[in-house]
């Protein structure tokens, strides 16, 4: 039983599953993440943001919830590496011509690359907010100050774009590789998976973007 | 509307390789008289027939019944599996899609699990052991029950024709940006899931067939897409999504 | 001429016919389960035939060795089938049964098919039906769960299964799961990509077959105690067909010139509906079903070399010639009249189109009198391949239809057993001559494939395997090392030639002569000319054939030229057959025998027997099997 359990991660369709699981997953942390930095709007001050935030900060399953954040990145991104390593090996010699007639989109064809970025985007927020986090109380200050510089708005937007493109593609991807997909749903789910890209790219933009034009105060 | 040509006058880059190991390249030849009537691989005949007479070697193609229904002939045109036409093969493929004038580029199917033998002639033979590992139902020849002692809905009956409808051209490896053999592993897998015939051998056989799969070379599924579009017997993704339940399945609550 | 033979011993059991395949298989040696392993078995083919005879005799535990000259065993030609598989189910309550079957298949077949071999069948044919189902075969449905059945030609039951269509691809896809099945339990060797360019035979049995790999050239030597040749028809003989281009009489011919007797060479099937040729590029004829002439109706301009738009000719200037002829029948007569009247009207000038060798199959009044919606449920996918080949709308324009060859009912001369005049070669499906006389019913091609790869050769090798004492030859026997060197000399000599014609061109040739002189019509001075044509076009072949490369790697060229020389024998002896059938029967239509009427006149008297070949160094002797009709009586078929 364990044995065919090992042998199911291995396979290329145990390990998209894999890897569509942990994408939902993080999905979800995203839209978690996103209602918690909406609070930034609530108040000029960033009171109820910096209030969310320390109830986070010292609540005793912190510790637990990032390790599984990370174990969650690190899973998706392993694996991730090892589906493209097979995926390229497995054409050796590349096309003269080649053109598209599938349902391939920017994000679908870009998938490695956005996520690559993401990733990168990660350890520069990692580094902004964690690592390298200025001396302060109000976090929500911080954040403000770092969004509204133009290295800020540089970096968060790019990151934030790789991200929206990156899950436009996810949703349906990832229900397709779970076995999801009922005949005539298909145009509601790539709908919804673009809607998706699109919403939380722009939810997450709208912050380096509105503290920049608004200045950091 | 000005008359179209009857006739068109090609220029073809086609790929050249003496074999497996060897080296290849693309050879170019024009072709002028190509009627607009003509199949594409007729086409092919007559480049081949023009060859012959200035002495040099004619280009290898696989090709058999010439009807869309054997799964042998397997171009890549112009980028494109099968050719510019949805839902046939290249046999079934005409001139008069052409215009007076054009270059066309022909390809092999082109995969690490797919090897060239000759020229544009790949070796399948992969997807024939992916088939030996699990595709079928084990019944032995004397042994059936009557044939109307299992009722099947038209339904099911008609989602398991389409699925069995694959013809193993290949076409969707081919297409697939990652050489994925998955359309073709989930058509066989989805036709005899869907069928109470196929039922006891449902666990052992998705996962059977889709380990000999990874082990030939083939790549994962990205849900692109491309393989259905090039398929020339439309048979959808959505067996791709049932070979994954199926897998799943099997290797979760499957018993061994 | 020739006098009935004590070379063709049939084995068929006598008495009563219901009981005679049970009784048979009663009579048959057995071999031990256990023994079974140590008994090899080439088969040659992997069509319905091929595939299915190599999986059930690898299940009962046979060691067996399966080639095919594709690159997969599931594209053998069987896969091309449409129509559909008979079967005496009689699931509609129509009163059909086993012997109906037989009889419409014996009278279909214009009595020139042995009685005891269609009976049995039409017996296995429902054993078959519940096989293919049971591998998965996803037949058509009633909305009940049950099985559906259509009507075909020849029949008044309906007792066709069919899966869209698709039939053949599905069922041979059934017959090559179970085929890979055997391979993957290790019990069949698999050998793609293989021709068989030799049979061997040693000490009077067949021992083997030299096989030719074809993309690296060796020459390959296999033993076994029996050699199944499933090899298809020879309608490529004709060039033009609706058989793939792999189709060739190679394999069955080698078996001919080793002892085989080749039976009515001269039945071939014309098929009345295919896309007509379109020019000299032409390659294939692609077959449109023949259910299209149920509404589509037949016709030519009535004046000769008319060459208006077929729109702009008036009803009173259309000759619907088919329902003038025939008025009980009109366009829904047999195979062979409908080709043959096709042909009669472009003979005499008034065929349409830029050949002039085409009649057209319109669908107006079925538009006008059913609604476009109508037609289009029925005949959708065919109007849609019509118009992928032609550019033609044939909602709007007529089609262009014409005849072609399509199936081939002569073959090796087989016995009850199936086994040829060869002790341990056998041939099933289309390469023998058994079960279809001289026409072929529709969905009978596949029927016959199955039974006798499923269900008569499991029985009957054992009338070899275990009925009579034979020696072991292994591949270092003589006759391997004989037999492997003719067939590498015969492609060095291709090879060798360096002339200045290609083989398309010389093939061309060749089917322009059949198609011309021993296609739907035949006359003794036409036949004469072609035995002369074909002669100097083999002799122009091995003086001026030119095959680029070399034997040592994928030559399709050369593999061509292989198959075209043998093509060069064989049609002579199809045009000496024609030439000494001295009647018309089915497939079979010769000038001088034919009623007032021009209707095809059989002469039982003189011609009620099977016509079997034996080659010889100088020329082939015509042996003859009589045939007896104990069951189903001798009538003249009428379509008035």
């Amino acid at each position: 039983m364990l044995d065919r359990l090992r042998r199911a991660l291995g396979s290329s369709i145990g390990s998209k599953a894999l890897m569509a699981c942990t994408g939902l997953l993080l999905i979800g942390f995203l839209i978690a993440h996103l209602a918690g930095n909406l609070l930034l709007y609530a108040d000029s001050e960033g009171r109820a943001f910096d209030a969310y935030a320390s109830t986070l900060e010292n609540s005793p399953l912190l510790p637990a919830a990032e390790a599984g954040l990370a174990l969650l990145f690190c899973v998706h991104i392993v694996l991730a590496v090892r589906v493209q390593r097979a995926n390229r090996e497995a054409r050796d010699v590349a096309y003269r011509a080649r053109s598209s007639h599938g349902a391939r989109t920017p994000g679908s064809a870009t998938m490695v690359a956005t996520g690559v970025i993401v990733l990168l985007f990660l350890l520069a927020h990692l580094y902004d907010f964690r690592i390298n986090r200025p001396d302060g109380d109000s976090l929500a200050l911080i954040v403000r100050e770092r969004l509204a510089s133009p290295s800020g708005l540089a970096v968060y937007s790019i990151g934030v774009a790789a991200l929206g493109l990156h899950l436009t593609h996810a949703l349906r991807s990832a229900l397709q590789t779970l076995g999801l997909h009922r005949p005539g749903y298909e145009g509601l789910i790539d709908k919804a998976s673009l809607l998706l890209g699109i919403v939380l790219g722009l939810a997450f933009w709208s912050f380096p973007l509105v503290f920049f034009l608004g200045g950091a105060a | 509307m000005a008359a179209s040509p009857t006739t068109l006058r090609l220029t073809l880059h086609v790929w050249r390789q003496a074999g497996p190991e060897r080296p290849g390249g693309f050879e170019v030849h024009h072709l002028a008289e190509v009627s607009v009537d003509m199949s594409f691989l007729e086409m092919l005949d007559i480049l081949n027939e023009q060859l012959l007479s200035q002495g040099r070697d004619p280009f290898c193609f696989d090709h058999d019944c010439r009807e869309g229904i054997c799964g042998m002939c397997s171009l890549v045109i112009n980028g494109q599996v099968h050719g510019p036409e949805a839902e046939i093969t290249t046999c079934q493929l005409h001139m008069r899609h052409f215009a007076d004038g054009d270059t066309i580029v022909i390809e092999p199917f082109r995969a690490r699990a797919l090897p060239v033998v000759r020229d544009l002639v790949v070796d399948r033979s992969a997807l024939d052991r992916i088939i030996a590992a699990g595709g079928y139902i084990s019944t032995d020849a004397g042994s059936a029950p009557e044939a109307n002692a299992l009722p099947v809905s038209t339904a099911v009956a008609d989602e398991a024709m389409d699925a069995a409808a694959c013809i193993g051209c290949a076409g969707c490896v081919a297409a697939c940006p990652n050489a994925s053999a998955m359309l073709f592993t989930a058509a066989k897998v989805s036709h005899l899931a869907l069928l109470p015939q196929g039922a006891p051998e449902r666990d052992r056989r998705a996962l059977a067939m889709v380990e000999r799969m990874d082990d030939e070379g083939f790549g994962g599924c990205t849900n692109e897409r491309e393989c259905q579009a090039a398929c020339p017997k439309a048979v959808s993704v959505a067996h791709i999504a049932r070979l994954n339940r199926e897998f799943l399945r099997s290797s979760v609550l499957g018993r061994s | 001429m020739s006098a009935a033979s004590d070379r063709l011993d049939a084995r068929c059991p006598g008495g009563d016919m219901a009981t005679r395949w049970t009784r048979h298989k009663f009579d048959l040696d057995l071999i031990n389960p256990a023994n079974r392993r140590g008994f090899h078995v080439i088969v040659v083919g992997t069509g319905l035939a091929g595939g299915s005879a190599a999986a059930s005799l690898a299940e009962m535990g046979y060691s067996v060795t399966s080639m095919c000259i594709q690159d997969s065993p599931r594209r053998a030609h069987s896969i091309a089938a449409q129509g559909g598989i008979n079967a005496a189910k009689a699931y509609r309550n129509d009163g059909d049964s086993v012997h109906r079957l037989f009889y419409d298949t014996v009278k279909g077949g214009d009595f020139r098919a042995r009685e005891s071999n269609v009976h049995r069948l039409a017996e296995v044919s429902n054993q078959i039906i519940d096989q293919c189902v049971a591998l998965g075969v996803p037949f058509a449905r009633e909305y009940g769960g049950t099985l559906a059945n259509r009507s075909f030609g020849g029949a008044q039951v309906a007792r066709t299964f069919y899966a869209r269509g698709q039939t053949g691809q599905q069922l041979l896809l059934g017959a090559y799961g179970s085929l890979m099945r055997q391979v993957h339990a290790g019990r069949v060797n698999l050998l793609p990509r293989r021709e068989m360019v030799e049979l061997v035979v040693s000490g009077g049995n067949a021992c083997g077959v030299i096989a030719r790999n074809l993309v690296t050239g060796e020459y390959e030597r296999h033993a076994a105690d029996a050699v199944l040749l499933c090899t298809g028809g020879y309608g490529n003989v004709f060039r033009l067909s609706t058989n793939a281009q792999a189709s060739n009489v190679t394999a069955a011919w080698r078996c001919h010139r080793r002892g085989a007797f080749f039976a009515n060479p001269c039945y071939t099937q014309i098929h009345p509906t295919c896309i007509p040729v379109s020019g000299a590029h032409q390659s294939k004829l692609t077959l449109m079903s023949e259910s299209l002439r149920n509404d589509g109706r037949v016709w030519v301009p009535s004046r000769a070399g008319d060459e208006r738009a077929p729109g702009d000719i008036p009803e009173a200037e259309r000759d619907h010639y088919l329902e003038r002829r025939y008025p009980s029948f009109g366009n829904l007569v047999p195979r062979d009249v409908a080709s043959r009247a096709a042909k009669r009207v472009c003979d005499e000038g008034f065929g349409v189109g830029a050949t002039g060798t085409a009649v057209f199959l319109d669908f107006a009044d079925a538009i006008a009198r059913d609604g476009r919606t109508a037609v289009e449920a029925r005949y959708g996918n065919l109007f849609q391949m019509y118009e992928m080949i032609t550019g033609e709308d044939p909602y709007r324009v007529p089609m262009r239809i014409f005849p072609a060859v399509h199936y081939t009912m002569g073959g090796l001369w087989v016995d009850y057993n199936l086994e040829t005049t060869v002790p341990g070669l056998f041939a099933l499906g289309e390469a023998n001559f058994s079960d279809h006389g001289a026409n072929r019913l529709g969905a009978s091609a596949l029927m016959q494939g199955l039974a006798d790869g499923t269900f008569v050769i499991p029985a009957t090798i054992t009338a070899h395997l275990a009925g009579r004492s034979f020696e072991r030859v292994d591949v270092g026997a003589p006759a391997f090392a004989e037999a492997e060197a003719e067939a590498r000399a015969r492609n060095d000599r291709i090879l060798g030639v360096g002339g200045g014609s290609t083989v398309t061109s010389l093939h061309r040739e060749l089917g322009q002569c059949m198609w011309n002189l021993v296609g739907m019509s035949r006359s003794a001075a036409g036949l004469g000319e072609a035995i002369e044509r074909v002669r100097e076009l083999r002799d122009r072949f091995w003086a001026d054939v030119r095959v680029p490369g070399e034997a040592n790697h994928l030559n399709p060229s050369l593999e061509h030229a292989g198959r075209l020389a043998d093509f060069l024998e064989f049609a002579e002896l199809l045009a000496t057959d024609a030439l000494s059938r001295e009647e018309s029967c089915g497939g079979h239509f010769r000038e001088e025998h034919q009623t007032a009427e021009g209707e095809a006149l059989r002469n039982d008297e003189d011609f009620c027997h099977v016509a079997a070949w034996e080659h010889g160094a100088l020329g082939s002797t015509r042996h003859t099997e009589p045939l007896t009709f104990e069951e189903v009586h001798l009538v003249t078929r009428s379509y008035k």
